[in-house]
């Protein structure tokens, strides 16, 4: 058997223009980036807002078609959405008609898997997440924190290799937060040293987030988006009895230190 | 207001608005030289009563054979339409066209041609309510799978649905609110056409009945049949408000705006 691959996605030259339909204008989110994501890491992507971080995620994704370079995803370039590559969105935006148990289960039924499987699945993920006996509610009726909960379930649902997250957390109050990174790392497995863990890719704002939850993170420019730093974080794990920590702090400190300039422009430019 | 209170006003007020027109319609018919011409309520009223046992059920199946049968297949057309003009550009920009020019002609403009081409009979109020009821839902249909959230159909992509799937199970579901308050639009046309279509061209019906108890001169019985035209209509949307709050219940905010 071929030996799995120690780099799970690679970005050769990606750059992406976007073009509005409406006046033609061209956008220039991303531009001449490579760079490889290896398997079993913790990446968190930051920069400043509108350097292309989601859309990074979403050509890795499938959803878009880099306008040049390639996505590769385990050997093979990317040619659309692929269970494999499960994705959570910042706006959770799970289906409003269909109820927790529905919407995580929604995976395995688009796959095929039988009925008894896959209810069997969804309510241990249910379980996993916190939402025991709210199988039944609707995405409407949940708090912000269980929408999302729920959309991290329906995630896990297929099992994927990479889990691709944008700004998960962003939506959710602070103790919440803290709260959901934890169960995030347990679920990745932060505590099982050496295990084969999934890949992450989890796009923040929160510095310290980044910091706290990452193997490496990687730091984007913008106009256009741009790799800026790579930093690699060599923390021990699990992560959350470093919470609060000085290593982290520093490690904060340097992440500010590397963005604040672009940071501060990006909000004058929208401000204008 | 309270719930209690709020509940007492939606029938109250409906129902004293009810009774003002009544009272008007009295006071009109009495100050009218002739009773005939302008029959009082309560002549109308008897005038009903007397209806229940000739042909009224009968008049009544036939028209709601017609909206069944018009209306259905309208329906019908408008969705596969909207599915269609919704599947591509290119597509859409052939049926577009057409939808656009015909729409805004009235369903009555064809009852010459309709007339010629069928005959007068059934056919001709199920054309016209078939022609007037596919295009509302076809431009709530085609509107609402246009406003379905892109993250949606991402998100469900990523999940590994087929394109058959995404269309089943979320542009259907995501846009259902849109076809249902194209499907009540299309009602309220399809009612108006019915009326016209069997007046003009029918030879049986609710509306048919209009003009026949017309040449026989019984205003009491014509403005009965009228009020009946409008409690059907009435009652008929009441059935499509009901799925739509069916419809709705995952998002009791846009079951509300839709009340
Ligand atoms: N579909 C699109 N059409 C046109 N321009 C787009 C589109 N999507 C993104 N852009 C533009 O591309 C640039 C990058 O957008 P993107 O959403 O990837 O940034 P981001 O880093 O995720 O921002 P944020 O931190 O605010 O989420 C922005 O200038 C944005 O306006
Ligand atoms: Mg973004």
């Amino acid at each position: 058997m071929e030996k799995p691959l120690d780099e799970l996605v690679r970005l050769q030259g990606v750059g992406m223009v976007y073009q509005s339909s409406r006046d033609g204008e061209r956008v220039e989110a991303l531009a001449g980036i490579d760079f490889s994501v290896r398997r079993g890491e913790f990446l968190t992507v930051v920069g400043p807002s509108g350097c292309g971080k989601s859309t990074l995620l979403s050509l890795i994704a499938g959803f878009a078609a880099p306008t040049s370079g390639s996505v590769l995803f385990e050997g093979r370039p990317v040619d659309g959405p692929d269970p494999a590559r499960g994705v959570m969105f910042q706006e959770y935006a799970l289906f409003p008609w269909r109820t927790v148990a529905g919407n995580v289960e929604f995976g395995p039924f688009a796959r095929g898997v039988d009925a008894a499987t896959r209810r069997a699945r969804a309510q241990t993920l249910i379980d996993l997440v916190g939402l025991k006996g709210f199988e039944r509610r609707y995405p409407h009726e949940l708090s912000g924190g269980m929408r999302q909960r729920c959309a991290l379930a329906r995630m896990l649902a297929n099992e994927p290799t990479l889990w691709l997250m944008d700004e998960p957390l962003a939506a959710v109050d602070l103790q919440t937060r803290i709260i959901l990174q934890d169960e995030l790392l347990r679920l990745w497995g932060d505590a099982r040293a050496g295990a084969q863990r999934p890949t992450v890719m989890f796009v923040t704002h929160g510095i310290d987030e980044a910091v706290l939850l990452a193997d490496r993170i990687l730091v984007l420019g913008r106009r256009p988006g741009r790799i800026k730093e790579v930093l690699e974080v060599d923390l021990p794990r699990p992560r959350a009895a470093l919470r609060g920590s000085a290593e982290v702090a520093r490690l904060t400190a340097h992440l500010w230190e590397l963005i604040r300039d672009e940071a501060a422009q990006a909000i004058a430019e929208e401000t204008q | 207001m309270s719930r209690a209170g709020a509940r007492f006003g939606a029938v109250a007020l409906p129902l004293s608005g009810v009774a003002a027109v009544v009272v008007v319609w009295e006071v009109a018919s009495r100050l009218a030289a002739n009773a005939t011409l302008v029959p009082p309520p309560l002549t109308v009223w008897r005038a009903f009563a007397a209806m229940q046992g000739s042909d009224l059920p009968a008049d009544i199946g036939a028209s709601l054979l017609h909206l069944a049968i018009g209306y259905g297949l309208g329906v019908g057309a408008g969705l596969a339409l909207a599915l269609v003009a919704a599947s591509s550009r290119a597509l859409e920009a052939i049926v577009d066209p057409f939808v656009e020019f015909l729409r805004p002609i009235s369903p009555i403009a064809w009852i010459p041609l309709a007339i010629l081409l069928f005959g007068v009979g059934r056919a001709v109020p199920v054309f016209l309510i078939f022609y007037a009821s596919m295009f509302p839902i076809f431009v709530a249909t085609l509107d609402g799978i246009r406003r379905v959230d892109a993250r949606l159909i991402h998100a469900a992509r990523s999940l590994g649905a087929s394109r058959r799937l995404v269309v089943t199970r979320v542009v259907l579901p995501a846009a259902l609110p849109s076809v249902i308050a194209g499907a009540r639009l299309s009602l309220g046309v399809a009612w108006m056409s019915l009326v016209a279509g069997e007046i003009v061209g029918g030879d049986a019906g609710i509306g048919w009945r209009i003009l026949w108890y017309q040449e026989f001169f019984q205003m009491d019985r014509v403005m009965a049949a009228i009020l009946i035209v409008g409690v059907l209509g009435l009652g008929a949307d009441l059935l499509l408000r009901a799925l739509q709050h069916l419809a709705r219940r995952w998002n009791p905010a846009a079951a509300e705006s839709a009340a």
